[in-house]
């Protein structure tokens, strides 16, 4: 099985990576993947003007927002002084900007049909697409995080954090922001075996994500009766929580307690993506896939 | 034939077109409840945000919070009846692309015309239900003092901010006939662009106000207006305070100006011998 595996990756034309040729075969294929993706996304330049544009746009609507709100203030809240919530703001766009994932190309596979192709493959679909959005992912961080924050930097009065143990919490936090909203769009995507018409889910999906992810607002801000409800929610996990440890806005054993919520997030949407992904092969092979 | 008759004959058919476009939208009479559905929690979602700041911080640069819903509902109407009459103009890339405006070039209708009704957006719906809502509620809770003069203007603005908003999306598509491709443009300045005005423009700073008046007219959809009817203190905006009655005006003039660069843009896609 690991040999067909290397085997097909080798097929795959690409460039050639030392790292790739480092990592044991299993993984290399799925790295071959992400080298794939990656070259894809050069194609999409209007995405990609389009994508600093809007970022950009974002981080002056907010930090003029909170500028404004906090100009008529006696005193500036609790939780963020306005050096703080400007960073905050800052940082909550990058991080959504670093995470962006293209949600509909496993809709499409299954609209067209050509899912059947992939499930032959000797490999784990889950781990293929998500190989395959990190090589999306990685050609952001190029060519929209980087420009982003350097703007950002120069613009917005926003500075990078001096101490490691914010980025050390980043990096934790990061991935596992990252994979959870893999996840969740993973399920959603799923929900095309059942429906026709998908767009629906996405929309309501970016609604929830929007108001609940915290990164527009963030949590603190929000009237003490609905925390709760966002704490049951996969969002803030996503977007707030690698903000929030980043900027410094959490720390110590809050921090320790957020993330170890992502990773009981993280295993229980696996568990779910197992449950769906079963059952989907089941719903395709009785329509006689 | 009179030229009345010809403009009714028109009427007539653009309608017929359009009622296909409803129907076709219909068929799938699940998916279109499910669609407006999602597109509540959508539109509740983005409203949601701005209450939760309303609600901790109890106003944004002064606007309270019904006074932010009236600024929200305006935006929202008119969008409404601009996506309404001009969505289809957002694809108007592919129509240069796949060769399909020469198809409407030789029907004896104009091209505009019929691209403006080939296109039923459910979204639109949506769109008046909350723009409907959102007036209301904020008219109320800011206790707009309706006068006549207030109650006529209301008609005309809503009118002005469809000409801005449809006059901007006429001429992002004007500029696919030198570039074909245009859809880059519709993003940013099309979809983007509105986040702007979700907010009173007077929490951006002075350069920017000035570019959302003059460049780029956004702040005359609802900003600038909303003063009139809200009986808002004019005297500390950066222009002179009779820029709240200007927005009809000034729809009237983008519109014009868009509907110039599109008509330049037809002759140059004609004599090219496409």
């Amino acid at each position: 099985m690991r040999d067909v595996a290397a085997e097909a990756a080798s097929q795959v034309p690409g460039v050639a990576w030392p790292v790739v040729g480092a990592l044991p075969p299993g993984a290399r294929v799925y790295a071959k993947f992400t080298i794939r993706s990656f070259q894809k996304q050069l194609a999409y330049k209007f995405e990609y003007f389009v994508g600093v544009f809007n970022g950009l746009l974002f981080i002056f609507i907010f930090t003029s927002l909170w500028r404004a709100i906090y100009a008529n203030l006696e005193a500036p809240p609790a939780a963020f002084d306005l050096e703080g919530i400007t960073a905050f703001a800052v940082f909550a766009m990058i991080v959504r900007i670093s995470m962006t994932q293209d949600d509909m190309s496993t809709v499409g596979k299954i609209r067209s049909g050509a899912i059947a192709l992939d499930m032959v493959k000797p490999m784990s679909y889950f781990g293929m697409m998500l190989a395959e959005c990190a090589g999306q992912t990685l050609f952001h961080w190029f060519t929209r995080v980087i420009p982003v924050l350097i703007f950002s930097l120069l613009a917005f009065d926003a500075a990078l954090p001096r101490a490691w143990e914010n980025w050390a919490l980043l990096a934790i936090a990061w991935p596992l922001g990252y994979l959870i909203m893999f996840m969740v769009n993973y399920l959603f995507a799923l929900l095309a075996f059942w429906f026709i018409e998908t767009f629906s889910f996405h929309l309501m999906k970016y609604g929830l994500f929007t108001i609940f992810s915290g990164g527009i607002v963030p949590v603190d801000f929000f009237p003490e009766w609905l925390k709760p409800l966002i704490e049951s929610l996969p969002f803030m996990y996503i977007l707030y929580t690698p903000t929030a440890l980043f900027t410094g806005h959490i720390a110590g054993a809050e921090a320790l307690r957020l993330i170890l919520l992502q990773g009981a997030w993280a295993v229980a949407l696996g568990m779910a993506c197992t449950v769906m992904w079963r059952a989907a092969q089941r719903k395709l092979v009785v329509q006689g896939g | 034939m009179s030229h009345a008759a010809t403009f009714a004959e028109h009427g007539r058919i653009y309608l017929n077109i359009l009622i296909a476009a409803v129907r076709a939208k219909m068929e799938y009479k699940t998916s279109f409840l499910f669609l407006f559905f999602a597109l509540v929690i959508y539109y509740a979602a983005q409203i949601g945000v701005v209450v939760v700041v309303l609600a901790k911080f109890k106003n944004i640069a002064g606007w309270s919070l019904g006074e932010m819903a009236f600024l929200y509902g305006i935006m929202v109407f008119s969008q409404g009846l601009t996506t309404l009459l001009f969505s289809s103009l957002n694809d108007f890339e592919e129509l240069m692309i796949h060769g399909d405006f020469d198809r409407l070039l030789v029907r004896p209708l104009s091209p505009l015309g019929q691209i403006l009704s080939s296109k039923f957006e459910v979204a639109s719906i949506a769109h008046f239900g909350i723009g409907v809502t959102a007036l209301w509620f904020g008219s109320v809770k800011a206790g707009v003092d309706w006068s006549v003069s207030k109650a006529l203007f209301l008609p005309l603005v809503i009118l002005g901010a469809v000409l801005i908003q449809g006059g901007i999306r006429l001429a992002v598509a004007a500029i696919a006939f030198w570039t074909v491709r245009n859809r880059s443009l519709v993003h940013t300045v099309v979809y983007s662009s509105k986040e702007m005005i979700l907010y009173p423009v007077s929490i951006y700073r002075w350069w920017m106000q000035v570019f959302l008046t003059i460049a780029f007219p956004l702040a005359f959809v609802n900003f600038y207006p909303s003063y009139y009817f809200l009986s808002r203190d004019a005297s500390g905006l950066l222009f002179h305070p009779l820029i709240q009655f200007l927005t009809p005006a000034v729809g009237v003039v983008v519109f014009a100006g868009a509907w110039a660069l599109w008509r330049v843009g037809v002759g140059k896609y004609q004599s090219v011998g496409n």
